[in-house]
C-alpha cells in the first residue's frame, strides 16, 4: 500500500476557547476518495478549516503530514502551495478582481513564472467548457453577486485550474439546484481522472455521492470519529441517519 | 505681511469644528485654467482631462457629457480642480476621478441636478502612498423630479497617506421622486495612514429615497484566508486587494484605450 | 375619528403643559456679571475652589463664540435668562410628604411617585434650580450605593471625589454653554457605586422646569466603580411659556473598569425650550456605556452624548431616536473616540420629521493611532412623513489605524404606502397605521426601555403622529 498523503493524528481544535475536535485522526492515501459525514455541528467543517489553516480555528493538539512534511507549521499559503486545496461553504466576495485574474495571480504566485494572459484564457475556457459553464464567468468579479450555486460552481472551477493533490469540498453540495450538481459532479469526476489526486468529500446528505467512487467513509459524531468503512456505510446512513452513531455514544 | 488664503471644498452643511472638515484653507496659488462648457440638447460629448480645471458645464436636456480626470502617481505638483455642472431635463453627467498619486490633490465637484430626470454619477478611485493628500467635496443637488445620484467610491490608503472625502446629496423640496445613493469603500494598509469620511444626506422632500453605505479598514480576515488558501501570500494578497479597489473604478472608464492602459493589463 | 384626536390631544398636551404659580423663594437677577455668579456661588454656599471655578468659567463664556455649525439659537437671549431659581422648599427632603405641595402635585401628575414605589432603586427630582427630593431604598443604600444631591455630596466624605472629577470630562472650554453651564450650575445628582455591586433596579433623576424665562443647569456626576453595574435614568419635562427657556445641563459618567452604566433619557422638554445639554462618559478597561436616548421635546437641541473609550476593550453603545415636530429643530446624535485597543463602538438612531420639523443626526466617531483592533458600526435611519419637514444626516469619521473596521450605513426614506395598505386592510384607520409604523421604526429604544417608560415614549409618538395629522 502506498504512503499516505495525509495522515492526521490525534487533531484537537478550539474555536473561540471550545473544544470542537477532540482528538481525530484520517489517513488519506494518494488517489483516494474519503467521505466525511456527520450530523450538523459534529465539527465536519471544522476539521476542513483547521487542516486549510483558518485562523479563527486554533489547533491545540495533534499532529498533522502532508506529503510527509508537518502541515500545522505551514501558512495558508504555504499549505496551498504544498496542493492542498479547500472548497469554501460560503466564497468570499471580491469586488474588482475578476475569477480569472485572481487565478492567475494564484498559479503564478505558486509556480513563480509569469502566465501569458492569451494560453492562461484558453486553459481558462477550455475548462469552462468541460463544466458547461458559460465563458462569461471568467470576467465576472470574483463570487460578486453570484447564486449560491454558482459560487459552488466557481469553486470547482478553481480545483480544476489549481490541480491540487487534495481537495477538501466542504458542503459543496449543499443547497444546489439540479444544474448545479450537474457541474459540480462533472468537476469531481474530471479532478478524479488524475490518478493520485485524492478528495475529501465533506458532507451530510449522501446524495452527491451516487456518482462518485468512495474508498473510505469515516463518521464525525461531537467532535469525534465514530464509525470508518467502506461506501457501504453510506446507504446505512442514508437509511438510518445519524442518530444510531449518536446514541451508542450517548 | 501673511500670505492669501483660499477657502475650498466647503460642503453644504457644517459639522464639529473639531474635525475640521468645513472646508480647507489653503495657501492662494496659480488657479487651474478656467473652462465653461455648455452641451447642447441631445449631444454626448466625452472630456478626458489629466490636469485640474475649473469648469462650469451647462447640460440642456438630454444632454450627456461624461468627464475623466486622471491624476498619475508622478505628478508632484499640487492640484486644484473645481468642476460646477447644471443638468437640464434628463440630462447625465457623468465624472470619472482617478487618483494614482500627486502629492496633494483637492476636488471639487457640484452638481445640480435641475432638470427632471437627469442623473449624475461620480465615479471615484484613489490609490495614495507616502505622503500624499486627497481632499474632497462631491455634492449632488436635487431639485428637479425624478433624479438620480449615485457617488461610488473606492480607494486604498498606504504609509502615512491622508484622504478627506465629504459627500453630500442633497434632496431638496421638489424632488419628489428623486434617489441619491452614495458608497464608500477604503482599504487601509498601513498603521499610519488617515481616513476621513463625511457622508452627508440632507433632506427636505418626502418622496426621496437616500441611501449611504460606507466600510473602512484593513483586510477583512476572512478574505485574506480565502486568497492564501489558493495560495496568494499576505503580501501579494494586500497588493491584489489594493489593485482591486481602484480596477473597480477604472473599469467603469467609457474609454476603452484609457481603460486598457490604466488596467495595465497585458 | 377626528373626536378622538382632538381628544387626546387636549388631555395629553395638558399633562405635560400644566403649571402652577411661580411660588419661588429666591431668584437672581437675569443675565450674567461677576456678582450675579458671587451671587449664587454664596446663596448655594460653594466651597471657596467652586466659586473661583464658576467665576474662571464666566470668563470662558465670555470669550467663546457661539457655534457656527448648528441649528440657531439666536431667539435664545442670555441677558433675560434667570440662571439662579430656588423654590420655596427645604432643598434635599427625603420624606415625600415634607415637600411643598404644589411642587409634591407637579411631580405626582408626572407619575413620579409611583414609579418610584415599584419599579426604581432611588429617586431624585429637581424642581427649577433644586433639588426638592431625595430618596434611595434603604437596601441599595445598604450596599454602600450613594445617590443625594452635588451640594451636599460636595461637604461630605465625597468632596474629593468630585473635586477631581467635576468637570474634568467636560471641561468649561469645550464649548460655550458648558463654559456656561460652570458658571451657574445648580442642582443634579452624585451617584457613587463601589467596586462590585450590581444595582438591580433603575435608579431615576426627573428634572422639571417651572419658571418662565429660566434656565436650569443641573450637574450629574456618576461613578460606577470597577466590576459595579448601574441603570440610571433621566427624565425632564417643563410646561409651556411663551419666553424662552434654557436647558444647558452637564451629565459626567466615569465607568471603572469592567463596569457597566446603562443611562436612559426620555426627554421631552416643551417647545420654547433651548436644550444645550452636554453629556460625556469615560470608559475604563473592559468597561461599557449604553446611552439610551428618546428626544421628543424642546424648541431646540444640540445633544451628543460622548463616549471616550480609554481603557483596552472598552465599549459605547449608543441607542437614539429622535421626532421633530412643528416648531422643532432637534439636532441630535452622538460622538464617540476610540483611544484604546480592541474597543468597540454601535451606533444606532432613528429619527423622524413631521410638520414642518427639522431634525438632523449629527455624529463623530474618531479612532486614534493607538486603538488598534478597534471596531464601529453606524447605522441611522431617518423617516420623513411629509414634505414640508426636513431631515438630515451628517456623520463623520475620523480613522488613524489601518487595524481597525468601521462600517456606517445611513437611510432616509418615507412610510411605505405598501405597508400602510396592509395594515389599513386588517381594519386600521390611515392615522393609526402610520402611527403604529412609526412606533416600530422607534422600536430600537423602546425595547430598550423599562416597560412603563416604552409605553410613555409609545404614547408620545401616538401623539405626535395624531395630534398632527387632523
Amino acid at each position: 500500500m502506498a504512503a499516505d498523503m495525509l495522515t492526521v493524528k490525534d487533531l484537537r481544535v478550539s474555536v473561540e476557547d471550545s473544544e470542537i475536535l477532540h482528538g481525530v485522526d484520517i489517513s488519506i492515501g494518494p488517489g483516494e476518495t474519503h467521505v466525511l459525514m456527520g450530523p450538523n455541528g459534529a465539527g465536519k467543517s471544522t476539521l476542513g478549516n483547521a487542516l486549510m489553516g483558518n485562523p479563527q480555528y486554533t489547533v491545540t493538539g495533534g499532529e498533522v503530514r502532508f506529503h510527509g512534511e508537518d502541515l500545522l507549521e505551514k501558512s495558508v499559503n504555504e499549505r496551498a502551495a504544498s496542493g492542498l486545496f479547500m472548497s469554501f461553504q460560503n466564497p468570499i466576495e471580491i469586488p474588482g478582481i475578476s475569477l480569472e485574474n485572481f487565478m492567475r495571480s494564484a498559479i503564478e504566485q505558486r509556480s513563480g513564472t509569469k502566465l501569458r494572459l492569451w494560453d492562461f484564457r484558453k486553459q481558462v475556457r477550455a475548462t469552462l467548457d468541460t463544466l458547461q459553464m458559460e465563458h462569461s464567468y471568467a470576467e465576472r468579479d470574483l463570487n460578486v453577486g453570484f447564486s449560491g450555486g454558482e459560487k459552488k460552481k466557481a469553486e470547482i472551477l478553481q480545483l480544476l485550474l489549481l490541480k491540487p493533490s487534495l481537495a477538501i469540498l466542504d458542503e459543496t453540495d449543499s443547497g444546489l439546484d439540479v444544474d448545479a450538481v450537474k457541474t459540480v459532479s462533472r468537476g469531481i469526476k474530471e479532478f478524479q481522472k488524475d490518478q493520485e489526486a485524492s478528495l475529501l468529500v465533506i458532507t451530510h446528505n449522501a446524495a452527491i455521492l451516487d456518482a462518485l467512487h468512495v474508498d473510505k467513509v469515516h463518521v464525525l459524531v461531537n467532535g469525534r470519529i465514530v464509525k470508518e468503512g467502506g461506501a457501504e456505510l453510506i446507504k446505512e446512513i442514508e437509511e438510518n441517519g445519524f442518530s444510531a452513531f449518536e446514541e451508542a455514544i450517548a | 505681511m501673511t500670505e492669501k488664503t483660499v477657502t475650498v471644498n466647503t460642503p453644504l452643511a457644517k459639522t464639529f469644528g473639531w474635525l475640521h472638515v468645513n472646508g480647507t484653507h489653503l495657501l492662494a496659488g496659480e488657479s487651474a485654467p478656467e473652462k465653461r462648457l455648455a452641451i447642447a440638447c441631445g449631444d454626448e460629448k466625452i472630456l478626458i482631462l489629466n490636469e485640474a480645471v475649473r469648469l462650469k458645464a451647462e447640460l440642456e436636456d438630454n444632454a450627456v457629457f461624461r468627464l475623466i480626470q486622471v491624476r498619475y502617481a508622478e505628478e508632484e505638483s499640487r492640484a486644484v480642480n473645481d468642476i460646477q455642472v447644471t443638468c437640464g431635463k434628463d440630462a447625465v453627467f457623468e465624472w470619472y476621478r482617478v487618483i494614482l498619486g500627486g502629492r496633494a490633490t483637492y476636488d471639487n465637484c457640484s452638481v445640480t441636478l435641475a432638470g427632471a430626470g437627469s442623473r449624475f454619477e461620480a465615479n471615484i478611485g484613489y490609490r495614495l502612498e507616502g505622503e500624499e493628500l486627497m481632499d474632497m467635496n462631491c455634492e449632488a443637488i436635487h431639485t428637479g423630479k425624478k433624479t438620480e445620484s449615485l457617488i461610488r467610491a473606492s480607494g486604498v490608503l498606504f504609509d502615512r497617506a491622508s484622504k478627506l472625502l465629504r459627500g453630500t446629496i442633497d434632496l431638496r423640496r421638489g424632488c419628489a421622486g428623486a434617489v441619491g445613493n452614495e458608497t464608500e469603500d477604503v482599504l487601509l494598509i498601513d498603521d499610519t495612514v488617515r481616513n476621513r469620511s463625511v457622508p452627508v444626506i440632507l433632506c427636505s422632500e418626502e418622496d426621496v429615497v437616500g441611501n449611504h453605505g460606507a466600510s473602512i479598514g484593513r483586510l477583512d480576515e476572512d478574505l485574506l484566508f480565502y486568497l492564501q488558501s489558493r495560495g496568494i501570500d499576505n503580501a501579494s494578497a494586500t497588493e491584489l486587494m489594493a489593485k482591486a479597489r481602484v480596477d473597480a473604478i477604472i473599469r467603469r472608464i467609457p474609454d476603452g484605450q484609457l481603460r486598457a492602459a490604466l488596467l495595465k493589463e497585458d | 375619528m377626528s373626536e378622538t384626536k382632538t381628544h387626546i390631544e387636549d388631555v395629553k398636551r395638558a399633562f405635560y403643559d400644566f403649571r402652577f404659580e411661580e411660588n419661588d423663594a429666591y431668584r437672581v437677577r437675569s443675565g450674567l456679571t461677576p456678582e450675579i455668579i458671587k451671587e449664587i456661588s454664596a446663596e448655594k454656599k460653594d466651597p471657596d475652589w467652586m466659586r473661583d471655578f464658576r467665576l474662571k468659567s464666566l470668563e470662558i463664556f465670555e470669550r467663546t463664540p457661539m457655534p457656527d455649525w448648528g441649528p440657531s439659537i439666536e431667539g435664545l437671549d442670555m441677558d433675560n435668562i434667570v440662571t439662579y431659581v430656588r423654590p420655596n422648599a427645604e432643598r434635599m427632603n427625603t420624606r415625600w410628604e415634607d415637600v411643598p405641595d404644589d411642587i409634591k402635585d407637579t411631580f405626582e401628575r408626572l407619575g413620579i411617585p409611583q414609579a418610584e414605589r415599584t419599579s426604581l432603586a432611588g429617586v431624585g427630582a429637581q424642581y427649577d434650580s433644586e433639588l426638592v427630593y431625595h430618596n434611595v431604598r434603604k437596601e441599595v443604600a445598604a450596599m454602600g450605593v450613594v445617590y443625594t444631591d452635588i451640594e451636599s455630596a460636595l461637604h461630605g466624605e465625597y468632596a474629593d471625589m468630585i473635586r477631581e472629577r467635576f468637570m474634568h470630562l467636560v471641561p468649561p472650554t469645550d464649548h460655550k454653554f458648558a463654559a456656561l453651564h460652570g458658571a451657574v450650575w445648580s442642582g443634579g445628582s452624585f451617584v457613587y457605586v463601589p467596586p462590585g455591586i450590581s444595582v438591580e433596579i433603575p435608579l431615576q433623576s426627573y428634572f422639571r422646569l417651572n419658571a418662565p424665562g429660566a434656565g436650569q443647569f443641573e450637574h450629574t456626576l456618576i461613578i460606577v466603580d470597577e466590576g459595579a453595574d448601574l441603570h440610571f435614568i433621566e427624565g425632564c419635562s417643563a410646561p409651556k411659556y411663551n419666553v424662552a427657556n434654557l436647558h444647558a445641563g452637564c451629565v459626567e459618567l466615569y465607568v471603572g473598569k469592567n463596569a457597566k452604566l446603562r443611562y436612559s433619557t426620555i426627554e421631552n422638554w416643551s417647545k420654547n425650550m433651548y436644550n444645550l445639554n452636554t453629556k460625556r462618559a469615560r470608559v475604563e478597561e473592559g468597561g461599557k456605556i449604553e446611552w439610551i436616548s428618546g428626544s421628543f421635546g424642546s424648541h431646540v437641541s444640540y445633544l451628543y452624548p460622548m463616549s471616550v473609550l480609554k481603557g483596552a476593550g472598552a465599549r459605547s453603545e449608543f441607542t437614539g431616536v429622535t421626532f421633530a415636530g412643528a416648531g422643532q429643530n432637534l439636532d441630535t446624535g452622538c460622538k464617540v473616540v476610540h483611544g484604546a485597543p480592541d474597543t468597540t463602538s454601535y451606533v444606532n438612531t432613528r429619527s423622524i420629521s413631521k410638520d414642518g420639523g427639522i431634525s438632523t443626526f449629527r455624529s463623530a466617531i474618531v479612532v486614534e493611532p493607538k486603538a488598534v483592533n478597534s471596531r464601529s458600526s453606524v447605522s441611522c435611519q431617518s423617516l420623513m412623513v411629509d414634505d414640508i419637514s426636513r431631515s438630515d444626516t451628517i456623520p463623520a469619521m475620523d480613522i488613524r489605524t489601518a487595524k481597525a473596521d468601521i462600517g456606517h450605513e445611513a437611510r432616509i426614506g418615507r412610510i411605505s404606502d405598501d405597508a400602510v395598505f396592509y395594515l389599513m386592510s386588517r381594519g386600521l384607520s390611515e392615522d393609526e397605521a402610520r402611527a403604529l409604523i412609526v412606533s416600530g421604526f422607534a422600536d430600537n429604544v423602546s425595547k430598550e426601555l423599562p416597560l412603563e417608560y416604552a409605553v410613555e415614549m409609545n404614547n408620545l409618538i401616538r401623539i405626535e403622529m395624531k395630534g398632527a395629522i387632523g
